[in-house]
């Protein structure tokens, strides 16, 4: 019987490093420099990209032996959470992702060889997920390796490729002959890719359609594991990366829904104290806090009992998905007109939260997995 | 995530935690009465006749005298002292043996916990003995018929006599138990010429003196187990009293607190999100016939059973986390004031669905041969309907919410 520790392994360090990071994003990256940013060509501030690699942050959870601090899970999901918050511009995310992948697939001189410069911020890293005919599980995997003198030519269509213009090295999940799913590592720029940056509904978040036109890779760029169990782990991860930074970009949209609820007033009052105003805040405010158990509690998963990660993995980002949604859905609405416009920084949350709970699977996605492995006895994933 | 993982409502627990777990799960194992043949309240509040509260007295006596209840009260008023917290994992356990409830809950959580902040040594030794062994059955006398949600406007009059006893007159509603009851916690108006708030004080009241008349309500289900009281000059004695004259509305603020799960310190009681509701909504679904095979199959109710699911295990980890102070830095009385609210409402929907699930198969009552689970869906979803009320309403428990942890300006 395996089980989480009743205090989700959460230490002092990790305390120290939430507050550091609260007050480094609040300092760095008001609202004014995300504002800045959205209409940046580049879309990030390479100095804080700088800064977070020399405070060790890009590698948090990666191995020490691998150049990162081996600090694991939760720290990293508080971290996040912080990013999240101030809607923080960053290739961070889909370096992160890289790192998963790497981590997950590569035998120990792939991830000697890759992991430590993404640990270090000196690499962008990226994951190409999707493809145009959707899905982003092992199974809609349609790019294809075929194997060449020396190596592999990779051919196929890759979309939504986070910070796919600025990444240094992409991982790639390509089908072989056999039917199997590998990982392919690419370094760019490489010949026969071609990035193409996207133009997204939220404008903190880059993304790019590589295009795989023949790209001739060498043996080791394969990641030696199965590609598919790797994916399989590096979703797991992602869902709960990515829901913690939703559970602080939610709870962002949330405080600032509650203080325009008191700083306006109609027929004479803070609108907040009319209940049709106030319940719905409330009701966020639970949702966000839900989801934050389950941010925490699939962190500690991976930390503490890796094997059974997945389903909290997976209600993670299924209750993230659904709670941001209603967060900043409430937020638009009860900040009445001026909610409605581009002045008010909503939206910026308003188009997050789109990206988000459209990005590694939404709540019925998720649902469907977590029915499946709830009622159905021939499930995958054992309850 | 296995499957005891899932339903043991823990994480990973100290050794001798661990082993007190098993100790109790064996012993509820060997303990848990058989089906006494007739029908069992789902709650306690729905104790209706004399031989269901029988049944749920020798049952709660026989956790006491195991060792098992009062745990976290002091030695010397009937506790065991016992410094670990333990009460929680008796609670869990409990529920994971799916064994009869504590009747005395009103006694356990409410009452005695009360008690304890508030009451005088004497007051202590007399009281909470008794709750634990389920020998005095208490009951609340908060809710007036004019007073429900604004629950501070209570016009039942507590008069000081010249020899510093009281006389009691008013009328008291929604009264769970008072029929079985010893004991009454009763808040009442001391000084009709003070505040609202500050003209109230808080009482333990002897139902069994002149002057009282219980009469029964009947529920939506058609079950009793809750009552008004009507108070007619009724005798109280002057060490009644618990905490000051005019602290009334502070300490029910406090008994409020424990009611709604918000703060520990409880005799023994069901935890709440156990894990066993989802698992009885799955047998429910894979029994559920549809126009095409069951109910689990159907992927609409698999969408909201996988949400539930989410839910229920968000629950367990609020349990987890809420003692963890760090990791509620930014709201700490958040996890504690909403838990009685989420779980009501979840509760609500979990039964609703399964209700929804049965479709016709859900029509069927109490007493017809054909009723699946004896009815117990049906019944659930409408006494459900206690728990999204009593103890505060969830739109009250909104405002409270709203204004004390998010800070929103106040209803009153």
């Amino acid at each position: 019987m395996t089980r989480i520790p009743t205090n989700f392994g959460f230490t002092e360090e990790h305390e120290m490093l939430r507050q550091e990071a609260r007050r480094l994003f609040a300092e760095r990256c008001p609202i004014s420099e995300v504002r800045r940013l959205a209409d940046d060509a580049l879309g990030f501030d390479p100095g804080l990209w700088k800064e977070l690699g020399s405070l060790g942050w890009a590698g948090l959870a990666t191995g020490e032996q691998y150049g990162g601090a081996g600090l694991g899970f939760l720290p990293l999901a508080l971290l996040l959470e912080e990013m999240g918050r101030r809607l923080v511009p960053s290739p961070y995310l889909a370096s992160l992702l890289a790192s998963f992948a790497i981590d997950a697939g590569g035998s120990s001189t792939q991830r000697a060889r890759w992991l430590p410069e993404i640990a270090s911020g000196t690499r962008i890293g990226t994951l190409a997920l999707y493809e145009p005919a959707g899905g982003f599980e092992a199974e809609n995997v349609r790019a294809t390796a075929e194997p060449a003198e020396g190596g592999f030519v990779l051919r196929g269509q890759k979309r939504f490729v986070l910070a796919g213009a600025s990444a240094d090295c992409l991982v790639v999940p390509c089908r072989e002959p056999s039917g199997e799913v590998s990982l392919f590592v690419v370094d760019l720029p490489a010949r026969g890719v071609t990035v193409q940056g996207e133009i997204g509904v939220d404008p903190t978040r880059r993304t790019a359609r590589v295009a795989l036109d023949g790209v001739h890779v060498a043996c080791e760029a394969r990641l030696d594991g199965s590609g598919a169990a790797a994916l399989e782990r590096t979703h797991a991860r992602g869902f709960v990366a990515l829901a913690a930074e939703m559970v602080g970009a939610a709870d962002a949209a949330l405080v600032m829904t509650r203080d325009y609820a008191i700083a306006r007033k109609q027929f004479g009052r803070q609108i907040g104290f009319f209940q049709a105003v106030k319940h719905p805040i409330v009701d966020v405010m639970i949702g966000v806090e839900l989801a934050r158990n389950h941010v925490l509690g699939a962190a500690a998963a991976f930390d503490h009992t890796p094997h059974a990660a997945e389903i909290p993995a997976r209600m993670a980002k299924a209750l993230a998905s659904d709670v941001f949604a209603t967060a900043v859905r409430k937020g638009v609405q009860l900040h009445g007109g001026y909610g409605f416009t581009i002045d008010c920084d909503m939206h910026l949350y308003f188009k997050r939260a789109l990206w988000s709970r459209a990005t590694l699977g939404d709540g019925p996605h998720h649902r469907r997995r977590l029915a499946a492995a709830l009622l159905d006895r021939d499930a995958a994933v054992a309850v | 995530m296995s499957e005891s993982e899932r339903v043991s409502g823990e994480g990973a627990e100290p050794k001798e935690i661990a082993e007190f777990r098993l100790e109790v799960r064996a012993w509820m194992e060997a303990n848990r009465p058989p089906d006494p043949g007739f029908k069992l309240p789902q709650s306690f509040l729905e104790v209706e006749s004399e031989r269901q509260l029988d049944f749920l007295r020798a049952w709660q006596r026989k956790v006491y005298d195991a060792g098992y209840l009062g745990l976290d009260w002091p030695a010397e008023v009937g506790g065991r002292g016992d410094p670990a917290k333990r009460q929680r994992i008796v609670g869990q356990e409990l529920a994971r043996a799916r064994a009869p409830f504590l009747v005395n809950a009103i006694g356990l959580q409410w009452a005695g916990p009360t008690i304890l902040v508030y009451g005088t040594d004497a007051q202590k030794k007399r009281m909470l003995r008794p709750i634990l062994s389920a020998e005095e059955i208490w009951c609340q006398g908060f809710s007036e018929p004019g007073a429900g949600s604004d629950l501070a406007s209570a016009t039942t009059r507590a008069e000081k006599q010249e020899d510093g006893s009281y006389r009691v007159t008013g009328h008291k509603v929604w009264t769970t138990l008072a029929h079985a009851a010893k004991w009454m916690i009763l808040l009442a108006r001391t000084d009709p010429s003070a505040g609202k708030y500050e003209g109230l004080s808080f009482f333990l009241f002897p139902m069994d003196v002149p002057g009282v008349t219980v009469q029964p309500l009947v529920k939506m289900t058609g079950e009793g187990g809750f009552n008004q009281v009507i108070f007619d000059n009724a005798p109280m004695p002057a060490d009644a009293l618990l905490g000051r004259e005019g602290q009334g509305w502070d300490v029910a603020l406090t008994t409020l607190l424990f009611e709604r799960g918000a703060a520990e310190g409880s005799g023994g009681g069901q935890a709440t999100a156990s894990g066993e509701s989802v698992r009885a909504l799955v047998s429910v679904a894979q029994r559920a016939r549809r126009e095409t095979g069951f109910a689990a199959d159907d992927p609409v109710f698999r969408d909201r059973i996988a949400q539930l699911w989410i839910e229920e295990e968000a629950l367990r980890l609020s349990a987890l986390r809420a003692r963890v102070p760090e990791l509620n830095a930014d709201r700490p009385q958040a996890l504690r004031l909403m838990n009685k609210l989420v779980y009501s409402e979840y509760n609500q929907r979990l039964s609703e669905l399964a209700c929804e699930m049965l479709g016709p198969d859900a029509t069927l009552w109490l007493g017809d041969p054909c009723a699946v689970d004896r009815a117990e869906w049906p019944r659930a979803y409408m006494n459900s309907f206690g728990m999204t009320i009593g103890g505060g309403t969830s739109e009250i428990l909104r405002n409270v919410i709203g204004e004390r942890v998010l800070g929103l300006p106040k209803t009153r």
